[in-house]
């Protein structure tokens, strides 16, 4: 059993706790010549930058709020869809349905930041001929800042809904098929099955993934984030988290220690949330805590 | 059965324990062995096949395999060495080049130039510094040819890290517009930037679905692209560090620097934008373009953009042979003013800080710049195939031209360079025209350290993105308060804090001149 483990085991040491060596990188004043571990120290200079631009508030809020968003939105549709497969379809709409719903998930950030600039583009986007072939004014999507949180929350449903949906029917499958035949001859009709069985049924898979989703809650997914927006000044204020901040930080100015130190941060904060979370979930019910 | 377990949970653990360990000292190792390969006379002689690896800007040529094959079999035979280069693309390279540093990745000879991260990069310990020793034995031709000016020019304080170009250059920027729809619309001949307004206001009036002008703005650039032309240029200023908005002017012996976003004629320049974008003269979504603008331009999608002569001189002569249907001609906007003489870091290459091969590295960078069969080789391809020779400084391109083209050569521009005879007059006129208004200014060579400021310098750089480019493309309707705000994010950055320190290092600088 511990053979079977240590793949696990091994993997984690090297790109978890191994690269975690890297940390002291944002206390250092690093150059090439020092490297990681031979530069100098100097102590907590390379979160000034953080702090004192004035961003730090807004980037963190900002990737907070959008990943409260996604797990929330995301897991809702992901169960709603799996309820619905399970309930309604026949075998071969169900398979072809996941399919498609699957699909999304394999399609790269950058191809699917390039869809958007078609649909969305002010002047020959998809969007804007549709409504002036309808006799509506074009929209001016790229320039309002507005629209961008409900782009990004839908675009992420959108993209993970088929690979969530699966998990949840797989474990609405393993719910104990004689749980339903009971209530059927009780006399619950579907959808008293379906809130009195399946959502009980379902809520330790629900309360595990939530958990793992929010320890990254401080980690914006960069690759959406910087494909679907790019460096446009104009949604920074709604769109830019921290993820992008750092990079657009690192690439122009070229400072690691600064970025590590950023990145630090992100860790302590999502240390103390899955901390706070777990015990909360312990408090409520101690079976289903991660630890 | 619970003790067999806890064992083997410890042997594992203990097993884990030592993987750890082992893998620490093997990095701490590497790193140490590397800082002792710094040494250069660890090159030794051509006596050993060295293989150094390069790595350019640029996409990769398609006949990359073939020209760089044929280098290699005379490399081989004149100092033992092979060459692998490496293409960072022009679409990101700006992102990529820092990270090849910073990745300490293994690579030997590096392009760069004073708007490719040269200083910084020096600054930062990523390049081998240049002794003269080291220059007169192992590039003794490029040690003679380059005038000692040119090699004080590389120097960042004090010290040289890069073997520059040997060639004159005047990098003023000039509009490239097409003149056969100026003929068309009967508009006034561009001259200047009021006649040029009315021709990118007049192109989308009347072509549907062309732009007037077109850039690729917010790919870490933080400057409107006619900003050299209308903003440096036009007013004879000179803007130290392009990643902070202060500048001089060229008239000032002083070099007292001050925040260019806060000036009447930035002001006066954010009303000519926002003219021209109200009134199409580029895509609403120009900061989301991902296109290259000069291929835009030759599908006939947009009607104008600013390089420097140099640049848009050849895509003039790529024009006349691949799309005579568009007149395409550069502009002056700026005649009567200061031309701008570039310094010798516009193009260069340097050492890679960790190169074991630096003698072998700078033998090369000797043939290249002064070797006539190598430097035709690498800057214009195989003969008769991408170029024919004229004489001894002409060539024609080739009919596989375009396959062996658009990367950073120009690392190794010397006096062997040769001119193509398609390369069209008017620049040469042009450039000729130039010279007596070129001006050299005290602060040319100044190059600011940041050290004592980079928090605000990274701060300022993500004000500039975020409040000046939407503000310079027009996408911001109230510009007074637009500006308002920009100077107001600058000053919370610590934009004066970053113009006390560099003032202070100008006026070092010009004291130590005197």
């Amino acid at each position: 059993m511990l053979l079977m483990l240590a793949p696990a085991v091994l993997f984690f040491l090297l790109f978890a706790y191994v690269p975690m060596a890297g940390i002291v990188l944002a206390f250092k004043q690093f150059n090439y010549d020092g490297g990681v571990f031979g530069s100098p120290w100097n102590g907590l200079d390379n979160f000034k930058f953080f702090f004192d631009s004035g961003d730090a508030w807004r980037v963190t809020r900002n990737t907070a709020l959008y990943n409260i968003a996604f797990i929330v939105v995301n897991n809702v549709l992901q169960i709603f869809a799996a309820i619905l497969l399970f309930e309604a379809a026949g075998k071969w709409f169900r398979k072809i349905a996941q399919t498609i719903m699957f699909l999304p998930y394999f399609i790269s950030w950058v191809v699917v930041g390039a869809i958007a600039y078609n649909l969305f583009n002010f002047d020959v986007g998809t969007i804007n001929m549709l409504r002036q072939g309808l006799g509506m004014e074009p929209v001016d999507i790229y320039n309002t800042s507005a629209y961008w949180p409900f782009i990004l929350v839908a675009v992420s449903a959108w993209k993970t809904l088929g690979y969530g949906m699966v998990m949840y029917l797989a474990a609405i499958t393993g719910i104990d098929t004689e749980m339903y035949e009971a209530a059927e001859i009780d006399g619950a009709n579907i959808f008293q099955r379906i809130w009195k069985i399946t959502l009980p049924n379902l809520m330790p898979t629900v309360i595990i993934l939530v958990l793992l989703a929010i320890g990254n809650i401080f980690r914006g997914d960069f690759g959406m984030f910087y494909n679907m927006v790019g460096n446009n000044g104009l949604l920074f204020a709604s769109t830019d988290v921290i993820d992008t901040f750092v990079f657009r930080s690192l690439t122009t100015s070229n400072e690691i220690g600064m970025s590590a130190a950023a990145g630090f941060y992100q860790s302590v904060l999502g240390f103390a949330t899955i901390m706070f979370a777990n015990y909360a979930v312990r408090k409520y019910d101690k079976d289903r805590a991660l630890f | 059965m619970v003790m067999r377990q806890k064992r083997k949970l410890g042997s594992l653990l203990l097993a884990a324990l030592l993987l750890l360990a082992t893998l620490l000292t093997a990095c701490g190792g590497t790193k140490e062995k590397e800082t002792a390969g710094d040494n250069p006379a660890a090159g030794g002689s051509d006596s050993e096949a060295v293989t150094l690896k390069m790595l350019l800007i640029g996409g990769k040529p398609v006949d990359y395999d073939e020209v760089f094959g044929k280098l290699n079999e005379i490399l081989k035979e004149k100092i033992n060495t092979t060459v692998e280069a490496e293409f960072l693309d022009w679409s990101d390279w700006t992102q990529k080049y820092p990270l090849k540093f910073a990745a300490s990745e293994d690579f030997d000879i590096v392009y760069t130039a004073n708007w490719a991260y040269y200083n910084d990069q020096a600054l930062k310990g990523g390049f081998l510094e240049l002794t003269e020793d080291m220059l007169k034995e192992h590039a003794p031709k490029t040690f003679e040819a380059l005038p000692q000016t040119a090699w004080d020019q590389a120097k960042v304080n004090g010290k040289l890290y890069m073997v520059p170009q040997n060639s004159q250059e005047v990098i003023d920027k000039v509009v490239l517009i097409r003149q056969d729809l100026v003929d068309k619309y009967k508009l006034d001949p561009v001259t200047d930037p009021a006649t040029y307004a009315e021709y990118v206001k007049a192109v989308p009036a009347n072509e549907k679905g062309v732009s007037g002008f077109g850039a690729k703005p917010a790919d870490g650039w933080k400057w409107h692209e006619l900003d050299d032309v209308l903003l440096e240029q036009q007013n004879q200023w000179s803007v130290i560090n392009t990643g902070i908005p202060l500048a001089y002017s060229l008239d000032d012996e002083s070099g007292k620097v001050f925040n260019v976003y806060d000036t009447p004629e930035f002001r006066e320049l954010l009303s000519y934008y926002k003219d021209l974008a109200d009134n199409g003269g580029w895509s609403k979504n120009i900061v989301n373009n991902k296109n290259d603008v000069w291929q835009d331009m030759k599908a006939g999608k947009v009607a104008s953009y600013a390089q420097n002569l140099g640049t848009v001189a050849f895509n003039v002569a790529e024009a006349r042979r691949d799309t005579p249907q568009y007149d395409m001609m550069f502009v002056d906007l700026t005649p009567d003013k200061y031309k701008t003489s570039a310094i010798s870091t516009q193009n260069g290459l340097a050492i890679h800080a960790t190169s074991k091969h630096a003698e072998r590295a700078l033998e090369l960078i000797d043939l290249l710049q002064n070797d006539r069969e190598i430097h035709d080789l690498t800057m214009y391809g195989i003969a008769d195939k991408h170029y024919k020779p004229i004489g001894d400084d002409r060539y024609e391109p080739g009919p596989s031209a375009a396959n062996y083209t658009g990367f950073s050569n120009w690392g190794w521009n010397s006096l062997l360079n040769r001119t193509d005879t398609s390369y069209p007059k008017e620049a040469d006129d042009m450039l000729a025209s130039w010279q007596d208004k070129v001006h050299h200014s005290a602060l040319e060579t100044f190059v600011f350290d940041d050290t004592n400021v980079k928090n605000q310098v990274a701060s300022i750089g993500n004000v500039m993105l975020r409040y000046a480019i939407p503000l310079e493309y027009g996408l911001i309707q109230d510009l007074d308060k637009g500006q308002a705000d920009l100077i107001k994010q600058l000053q919370a950055a610590g934009l004066d804090k970053v113009q006390t320190e560099m003032q202070t290092q100008i006026d070092a600088f010009l004291a130590a001149q005197n």
